[in-house]
């Protein structure tokens, strides 16, 4: 009866995984939320960015952000479709498109800002690209 | 005893518009609404600020369009989004991890009070440069 659902797992380290995720976002959330979307000081320029990102700290921040934001959201999404009985088939399809799309765009986030070049000099002056 | 009612997939939209709903059920549509809301804007995110990679002058252009009222609108109810789902996040903890199903009532009530107030203080985080300009 139940040989199409993978009761190897039981989903129980999702579960936790899930709200471990949850709680270290909400705390980054704040950092990131204040400081780059709601300051009307912190500018949305390329200049404002590429200050910010000479420090290794916002760089390891948004990576942060970008994998467990990307788990916790998909991982979201196929708690909802879990909620339904799916066929063998849609869970292989949903899975599928699940792991493509967050895998490409974790991996596109992550080129984005390891793209960013450093240029601030020993005198700590920032160069004009 | 009590017959069950057979369940009837063709009226499932409107058995889920029809039961009564407390705090909880609410918490749980929205927690999803957001929730939703909140990875599309991920993706949006990600996409939005790939013109990094082309340089000054492409980003800048790019984020014009951004820095708008509208805009600047849209990301104040994407913080009403963000909001409710953190603080029933964590509220939703609490009910599995600390005994909160005594208390998830109330929790949700202080945690509608507590976002409202956010909200508002964030708006004025947020404008502070206008509405100074208007009070000035």
């Amino acid at each position: 009866m139940y040989k199409h659902q993978n009761s190897r797992s039981s989903g129980s380290f999702s579960w936790v995984f899930q709200r471990v995720t949850g709680l270290i976002l909400v705390v980054v959330m704040i950092g990131h939320y204040i400081l780059m979307h709601y300051t009307p000081e912190s500018g949305h320029t390329y200049d404002a960015v590429l200050a910010r990102m000479q420090s290794n700290w916002y760089r390891v921040l948004d990576l942060t952000f970008i994998v467990l934001g990307m788990y916790h959201g998909l991982n979201g999404i196929w708690g909802i479709f879990r909620d339904y009985k799916l066929k063998q088939w849609q869970t292989i399809t949903i899975m599928g498109i699940l792991i493509i799309f967050g895998l490409a765009f974790t991996l596109w986030g992550i080129k984005t800002v390891l793209d960013i070049p450093y240029v601030q000099t020993s005198t700590s002056e920032l160069l004009v690209k | 005893m009590a017959e069950f009612k057979k369940f009837d997939q063709k009226s499932w939209v409107k058995t889920n518009l029809n039961y009564k709903k407390d705090s909880g059920s609410w918490a749980w549509i929205l927690h999803r609404i957001t929730g939703i809301a909140l990875i599309a804007y991920l993706f949006m995110h990600i996409f939005s600020l790939s013109p990094l990679s082309q340089g000054r002058a492409a980003f800048n252009e790019f984020m014009s369009h951004y820095t708008t009222p509208f805009f600047m609108a849209l990301e104040w109810f994407l913080f009403a989004f963000v909001l409710f789902h953190s603080l029933n996040g964590v509220r939703i903890v609490l009910v599995d991890w600390a005994d909160g199903a005594k208390y998830h009532k109330s929790l949700y009530r202080y945690s509608i009070v507590i976002g409202v107030v956010m909200f508002f203080a964030m708006g004025y985080v947020m404008f502070s440069h206008e509405i100074h300009k208007l009070f000035r």
